[in-house]
This record gives C-alpha cells, sequence and structure tokens, in this order.
C-alpha cells in the first residue's frame, strides 16, 4: 500500500495501534545487542515456541532497548487494560511461567522492575492502564528518573522491525506535515530555531549546515548519515539504529526536503550487522509505504537512501575520511576547505549529520523549535544520550537534557561506582576527550563546558573509573588506540602518537624519569596543535587531562633516580 | 588553480611585517619562496593538489588580531593576507617535528642536513631500526611518490600499505608490479632519495618497488638501453606527426648526432677544419 492521504497514514497508525496494545496479552522481547548478549534472542524463540505450540491467543514480539542495559534480558508484558510491566534479568527458563500468567492476566512479580500505566512517544501519548500497583512505577526507579527522553522515545518499547508500530505512535506524521504543508525553507529556518547542534562531537548548528548545503551550487547533492561509532565504549547511536531505525529514516526524509536533495546515504560499520539489517528492512517497508521514494506522500518530491557500509576504521567518522570510503578510497583525511557542504561524496555538496542529530529532527517538526528549545540550556538545547559504561553500577543508555551535571549521571542515574567502589574519574568523548576528576562532577554536561575542563562531547561515551584505575594505564589505552588507529597520512599523528605510547610504557614500567613527563606534554601540545585532522588534534587529550588532573600517579611511577 | 605568471591580480600581502607584491590565488609557500623567505617544506610539488601532511611549513595566518596556524602549502594568496614564518611557537613545533623526523628516518641526509639549518642536530626520541628496508631507512612518507605515480602518470603502481605508524609504500602484496612503467618519476620526485632504481642491460630495475622490473627500449643506432618500453610507446603515440621517422626510435644522444650531422654537412667544405 502506498500512502498518499492522511486518511491514509491514519488507518496504518490504527492498525499499528492495535499491534502494541492489542485486545490479547503483547510480550516484547528486548532484543538489541544488548539483550542478545545476554540471550534475549533465545529467549525470544523459546516464547515463539511455546505460544506455538499450545495455540495461546498471545503476540510475541521483538523490542529494542529501554537503556538498562545492566537489567537486559528486558521484557515487556502488556495485559489489555492494565500498565505494560518491565521485567528484568529474565532467564529462558522463565519463559513458560511468564506466558502461564500472561494467559491468566497477571505477570510474575518477583522479575517485575517497574510498571508504565502510560507513555509519552512525543508524536503520540499512549495509556495503557492501571494495575500491579505493587509493582514500583517506572518514574520511582532512579535510573530513569532523572532522564528525558526525547530521541530514545521509542526504544524498548515498539518492534523495531514493524513500520507499523512506528507509524502507530505518531511516527512520519511530521514527515507528513512537512511535505505537504510546510515549504522546505521553513524547515530549514524552524531546525535553526530549535537550536540544534551536531551530535557527532562538534557541535554544528545543524540548520546552519542545511542551509550552507542547500545554497551550495549545483542540483545533485547528498546528505549523509555518520553512523560509524567507532570510540571505545560508545553504543548509542547502535542502539538507536537498532531499537527505532525508522526515526531516523524519518528525520533524513524531513532534511532532504527541508534541503531539497533527492539521495541519502547511510554510512555505517560493518561491525553493526544487526543495525544494518534492521535498517534494511525499515528501508524496505518505508519504500513499501512510498515514504522513500518518487512523488513520496503524493507530495511530488523524491529521495532515497542508500546503506554504505565502512570496515571500521575510526578515522573513518571523520568527515573527508568518511567521503573517500564511501567512493571506495582509503579512508584517509585530506585538507579542508574544501568543505563537504561545498565538495563532498563524489564531489559534490554533501551535508553529514550523526545519526541522532538526524533522530531530532522528527520531533522539531512535530512539535515545533520553541518546544525543543526549551529543553537543555541556552545554547545547547535538547537531550544528549550517553552510554553509561566502565565501572559504575548502572551500566547503560542514558538521556538527559543538555547541560546536567556529570553528578547527576554518574550518581542518580548510574549509582555511583560498580561492587560499591569509589568513583575517581570519568572519561568523556571516547579518545578524542579527557579524563575528568571526581572533584568536577558539578560540570554540566555541554559542549561548552566540558571543553573549559579539558575534553569534549564527544559523540557521548562516559566511561567510568573507579579508586583501583590507574590513570596513566588510561592514558595509554586512549593513545594505545588512537595510534592504531590513525590513518598514517602526518607525521605528529603517525610518529608522535608512537613516541607518546613509547614513553608511557616505559613510565609504566617503571623506568621513565621526570624528562619523560616533561617530553610528553611536549610531544602532546605539538600532536594537538600540529596534526591534520580532528584524530590527531585531539588524540593527546587523555594525557594532558590526566597530566593535568592526576600528575601524582604519573610521579608514583617516577623512579627516584628518575626524579 | 591559478598559475603564477598567467596574468593574475596582483596583491599586496605582509610577511613577517613587511610587504610584499604577491599574485591572487597563488599558493603562498610559492609566494615565499619566490621572496626567499625560507619555510621548510617536504611534501609540496607544484604539479600536484597540495596535501599537507609534512607539516612542516606551518605558519602563522593572521586575522583581526588572532593568529591561526596552517601549512604554508595549503594558503591561497589573497589581498591583506598576513603570516608569520618564525614566531617562537611556530620554530617550536617545527624543531619537535623535525626531532622526529630524524627518529623516523634516521638514514636520510636530506632530513640531517635540513634539521641541522634549523639548529636541531639531535632527537629525544627512538629511532627506528632499519633494517631490510626497501627505501633505506629514508622514507618520510609525504606520499609524493605514491601521488606523481597516480596523479601524473595514471599508472598507481604503489601505494601506501597498513595504517597509523605501520605505513609504507609499496606495490600491492609487495609483488612485482605490471602497472609500473619504470618511469622512476618517483625516485625523482622523492625529497629524501629514498627511492632505489637501476638500469641493469636491457631492463630496468624498480629495487623499492619489490625488485619490479621493465624492459628498455635499445636505441637501433648505438645499441645502448635507453629508456622504458612502455614509456616510450606512450610518448610516440603523442609525437608531433611530421617528426621524421627516421630519428624516432634513436636514444636522445644518437638524435643529437643525427642533427649536428646533418647541420654539419650543410656547411661548405672549404671552412672545415683540416
Ligand atoms: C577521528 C574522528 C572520528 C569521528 N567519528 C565520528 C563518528 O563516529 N560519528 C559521528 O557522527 N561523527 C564523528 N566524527 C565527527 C564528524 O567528522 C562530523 O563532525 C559529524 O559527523 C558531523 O555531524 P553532526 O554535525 O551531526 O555532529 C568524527 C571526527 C573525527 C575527527
Ligand atoms: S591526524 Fe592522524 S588520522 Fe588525521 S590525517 Fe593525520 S595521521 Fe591521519
Ligand atoms: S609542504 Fe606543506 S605540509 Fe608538507
Amino acid at each position: 500500500m502506498i500512502i498518499r492521504s492522511q486518511a491514509d497514514l491514519e488507518s496504518i497508525r490504527k492498525r499499528g495501534l492495535t499491534k502494541i496494545q492489542p485486545n490479547h496479552p503483547r510480550i516484547g522481547i528486548g532484543v538489541s545487542s544488548c539483550g542478545i548478549a545476554v540471550g534475549g534472542m533465545a529467549l525470544y524463540h523459546r516464547m515463539q515456541e511455546i505460544i506455538q505450540n499450545n495455540s495461546h491467543d498471545i503476540l510475541v514480539v521483538k523490542s529494542g532497548c529501554i537503556g538498562y542495559c545492566k537489567e537486559e534480558p528486558l521484557v515487556s508484558v502488556y495485559i489489555p487494560g492494565k500498565s505494560q510491566i518491565l521485567l528484568h534479568k529474565v532467564s529462558i527458563d522463565d519463559a513458560e511461567r511468564i506466558i502461564s500468567l500472561a494467559c491468566k492476566g497477571d505477570i510474575p512479580q518477583d522479575l517485575a522492575l517497574c510498571r508504565i500505566p502510560d507513555w509519552d512517544h512525543i508524536t503520540g501519548n499512549l495509556v495503557y492502564g492501571d494495575g500491579f500497583e505493587s509493582v514500583p512505577d517506572y518514574g520511582e526507579i532512579p535510573f530513569f528518573s532523572h532522564q528525558k527522553k526525547v530521541i530514545l522515545r521509542d526504544c524498548g518499547l515498539i518492534n523495531p522491525e514493524d513500520i507499523d508500530e512506528y507509524i502507530g505512535i505518531g511516527g512520519y506524521f511530521a514527515a507528513f506535515k512537512a511535505l505537504t504543508s510546510i515549504p522546505p525553507d521553513t524547515i530549514i529556518e524552524e531546525v535553526k530555531k530549535s537550536g540544534l547542534r551536531g551530535r557527532g562531537g562538534a557541535g554544528f548548528p545543524a540548520g546552519l549546515k542545511w542551509e550552507i548545503t542547500k545554497k551550495a551550487p549545483g542540483s545533485e547533492k547528498f546528505i549523509v548519515c555518520n553512523a560509524d561509532e567507532g570510540d571505545p565504549g560508545a553504543y548509542m547511536n547502535r542502539n538507536e539504529m537498532e531499537s527505532d531505525p525508522h526515526m531516523l529514516l524519518e528525520g533524513m526524509l524531513i532534511g532532504a526536503y527541508g534541503m531539497d536533495v533527492h539521495e541519502g546515504l547511510i554510512y555505517i560499520r560493518a561491525e553493526y550487522p544487526l543495525a544494518i539489517k534492521r535498517l534494511t528492512l525499515a528501508l524496505d517497508q518505508a519504500r513499501a509505504y512510498g515514504l522513500l521514494g518518487k512523488n513520496i506522500l503524493n507530495s511530488g518530491f523524491d529521495f532515497d537512501i542508500q546503506i554504505a557500509t565502512g570496515a571500521g576504521a575510526f578515522v573513518c567518522g571523520e568527515s573527508t575520511a568518511l567521503v573517500a570510503s564511501i567512493e571506495g578510497k582509503t579512508g584517509r583525511p585530506r585538507l579542508r576547505p574544501p568543505r563537504l557542504t561545498e565538495k563532498g561524496v563524489f564531489g559534490r555538496p554533501t551535508d553529514l549529520n550523526n545519526v541522532e542529530t538526524w533522530c531530532n529532527v522528527p520531533v522539531i517538526i512535530g512539535k515545533g523549535a520553541a518546544w525543543y528549545s526549551a529543553i537543555g540550556t541556552k545554547g545547547n538545547t535538547g537531550t544528549k544520550v550517553f552510554s553509561l559504561v566502565g565501572k559504575v553500577d548502572n551500566v547503560g543508555m542514558v538521556e538527559v537534557p543538555l547541560g546536567t551535571s556529570l553528578q547527576t549521571i554518574i550518581y542518580d542515574i548510574g549509582n555511583g561506582g560498580a561492587l560499591g567502589k569509589g568513583v575517581k574519574a570519568v572519561q568523556t568523548g571516547g579518545p578524542s576527550g579527557g579524563c575528568i576528576p571526581q572533584r568536577l562532577f558539578d560540570t554540566p554536561v555541554d559542549f561548552e563546558n566540558l571543553n573549559k575542563v579539558g575534553t569534549m562531547m564527544g559523540s557521548g561515551g562516559l566511561v567510568v573509573m573507579d579508586e583501583d584505575t590507574n590513570m596513566v594505564d588510561i592514558a595509554r589505552y586512549f593513545i594505545n588506540f588512537a595510534s592504531s588507529e590513525s590513518c598514517g597520512k602526518c607525521v605528529p599523528c603517525r610518529e608522535g602518537l608512537k613516541h607518546m605510547l613509547l614513553i608511557l610504557n616505559r613510565i609504566i614500567a617503571g623506568k621513565g624519569t621526570q624528562n619523560d613527563i616533561k617530553l610528553l606534554q611536549e610531544l602532546s601540545d605539538t600532536v594537538q596543535k600540529t596534526s591534520l585532522c580532528g584524530l590527531g588534534q585531539t588524540a593527546p587529550n587523555p594525557v594532558l587531562t590526566t597530566l593535568k588532573y592526576f600528575i601524582e600517579e604519573y610521579d608514583q611511577l617516577i623512579t627516584p633516580e628518575g626524579r | 588553480m591559478a598559475v603564477p605568471g598567467n596574468n593574475n591580480r596582483m596583491v599586496t600581502i605582509t610577511i613577517n611585517k613587511n610587504q610584499y607584491l604577491a599574485e591572487e590565488g597563488e599558493i603562498f609557500l610559492l609566494t615565499a619562496i619566490r621572496h626567499n623567505i625560507d619555510i621548510p617544506h617536504l611534501c609540496y610539488e607544484k604539479a600536484l593538489e597540495p596535501y599537507g601532511a609534512c607539516r612542516l611549513c606551518m605558519v602563522d595566518v593572521v586575522t583581526c588580531g588572532k593568529t591561526e596556524m596552517t601549512p604554508a602549502c595549503t594558503i591561497r594568496v589573497h589581498n591583506g593576507l598576513e603570516i608569520l614564518t618564525d614566531t617562537p611557537q611556530i620554530i617550536k613545533h617545527r624543531n619537535l617535528l623535525f626531532e622526529l623526523y630524524l627518529a623516523e628516518a634516521p638514514k636520510s641526509e636530506v632530513i640531517k642536513e635540513m634539521a641541522a639549518k634549523y639548529g636541531v642536530t639531535k632527537t629525544r626520541f627512538l629511532k627506528k631500526i632499519v633494517h631490510d628496508d626497501p627505501l633505506q631507512g629514508k622514507c618520510i612518507l609525504c606520499g609524493l611518490c605514491v601521488r606523481v605515480c597516480e596523479e601524473i602518470m595514471g599508472n598507481s603502481a604503489i601505494s601506501f600499505i597498513n595504517r597509523g605508524p605501520y605505513t609504507v609504500i609499496n606495490t600491492p602484496f609487495y609483488e612485482h608490479n605490471p602497472d609500473c612503467a619504470g618511469c622512476a618519476a618517483c625516485a625523482r620526485v622523492c625529497p629524501t632519495r629514498a627511492i632505489v632504481c637501476e638500469d641493469i642491460g636491457e631492463s630496468r630495475v624498480m629495487h623499492s618497488w619489490s625488485e619490479t622490473t621493465v624492459a628498455l627500449v635499445t636505441c637501433p643506432e648505438c645499441g645502448k638501453s635507453f629508456a622504458p618500453q612502455r614509456l616510450m610507446e606512450k610518448v610516440l603515440t603523442k609525437l608531433e606527426p611530421g617528426l621524421i621517422e627516421k630519428i624516432k626510435n634513436l636514444c636522445p644522444e644518437c638524435r643529437r648526432k643525427y642533427f649536428t650531422r646533418k647541420e654539419i654537412h650543410k656547411i661548405p667544405l672549404t671552412d672545415r677544419e683540416p
């Protein structure tokens, strides 16, 4: 069926809603990579088997990840008219019990994490109902209560492999509104007014980049989604694509319409096979509904998206290396200017945005720039998803308004160090970022404030370190990563990082001297200031910040003769 | 690309507080060289696109009182351009880069001389151990050979292998490469003279490129082997029509002799020396 009118879209929405809230029990199994890693898929198949063998009137579907990765496999149980229940740490042995209880309109209380009476999908509101009052409310769980879900609005609650469910909670309505009633320039204006900044790390205003791309001469242009996500410890983009692929496609569709571009590409690392699979399926489903292709939604606008896979090199996330990789060349950065907006994929003007940047677009258009910019702080509007990992108790995906303090994220949401240990520092921004000591945890997380303390937002990895972590070792880990991911084009990064690694090895082996520390400092400065691309320019940050905040740990490793 | 001497507009620029006339659109590094302002550089070649990898030509661009370090080989001259080439910052970073080069290419005399010229004679970094290196411990990975082979000769016979500190240049799979025309443009463009090739009998052996061997053509007159066969074939397709058939296949020396002889025969016998 091709969607041509609002009525068509409405009819699919109704169908989608009856899939999310059928008149018989519905069980959703968290089968994102995190869920699958702890047996989610086996659980899914077991449940399917049980309901088929017994011809139970129960729907068992796949769902994404609601973010509480520590508690996976998470299972949602919906009994018609009652609150949706989230079960946690479900094992395959629980399958039978969950189903037989669901048939009786009940749930296994011992596995219940929380109940969801209603949910704001932002694109629409879903009321599930009351009941199961003995189970804590979603809002009473500290991991959830401090979060604000805008990007992760649907993650874990809908089936990512069924477009009907996305439309069911109001998906593609923003695209419909845009394509049928908003002039393209107004779309760009709205995104500019929202204050949306790129979520790929640098925080460049998205609307402005769109405007520049639109104004660039030439009729054949590209929009590209950067789904390379190569920072160690970061997996926000993967989860967004695995759990809710259509929000990305809808965002790109709206952006393409605003910029009057007809070809889209998603550059994604080959190490994300599940995300690729779900995106491919989502693209097929969107095409089948006429949401991609020719004359989309009967508006006369044509647009389609292709997937380009990379071989998983960190440097291929850098814009010019990414373009080289798409063109089939070696992923090595080139000099800028020209910027991609002038000369991008195959020489054509190209707009490149991060996955999460695109995912914000449907709600900005759906709810308006004023609604969006009320979230976060001035100059840093909206929310940001972080992957909270490392030595923290509550490992998972966390979404908070920009400007939220590290304190809130690590203690209120993350519940402090794992196994009750004290937290020493947090690394933001992956290999490009730095380590922030615990005493600076009142730092608000936004683009500028992170820069001030010597680190950066990056794409959103937060790696927590506890009292047992040696900070020199952390610095070595990241320099080793950056050095082996360096493309080798320019000398400061290729040779400089190699020697930084050698010096760090020497210090850790107890053979370092004060001169080594001085040399490390000098090298960091030169690598930072003279490297060609962002990789080299930011790679010394882990060393610079550990030298700044944890110099005593370096000193302790220096031999008495070396002092 | 704006080529100097092609009637570009002349503009005024400031280098180290002095004013100079320069051609609009020209690569600033070339302007500086023309005015005898010394900027070290290793990866720039006029015939190729700016590459910006050696980072030695870093200069400060001054805009509204603020300075930004930029490679001189990537700056295009425009009116009012203001550049500082020798600030303490530049010197500091440049010297450290020289130290990195001394460690990376410990056998390169060119690098040693160049570094010494800027006062850097020692490196604090561990020198690369040179063992069985087809490029003799002299390669600094400026990429000129790879680029000239691809951009100018259209052969792409050599390329970068691996990445990061493990990057090297060679033929695919370190095998004899039939795509190599044996033109040796790579050896000619190499700033550190790292590439080894040699003419042995009727062949040219590119020692550095996995011993790739190409046939040379032999001069029908003197019997000397003088040019790679594939290159010769390519050149012959581009000759102007009307060129004397007889001399087409001669080596440069025999060609010269041919013309000299012709000239001599024009002169009356009486004027010849005994
Ligand atoms: C070494 C390096 C790696 C990068 N990796 C990523 C990445 O994985 N994902 C991403 O979105 N941006 C990455 N970036 C930033 C991109 O170059 C680019 O700024 C971004 O995709 C633009 O999108 P945005 O404006 O929506 O943030 C990387 C940059 C550098 C220098
Ligand atoms: S900074 Fe590193 S990754 Fe970037 S161009 Fe230079 S060598 Fe390549
Ligand atoms: S000559 Fe400018 S960077 Fe090498």
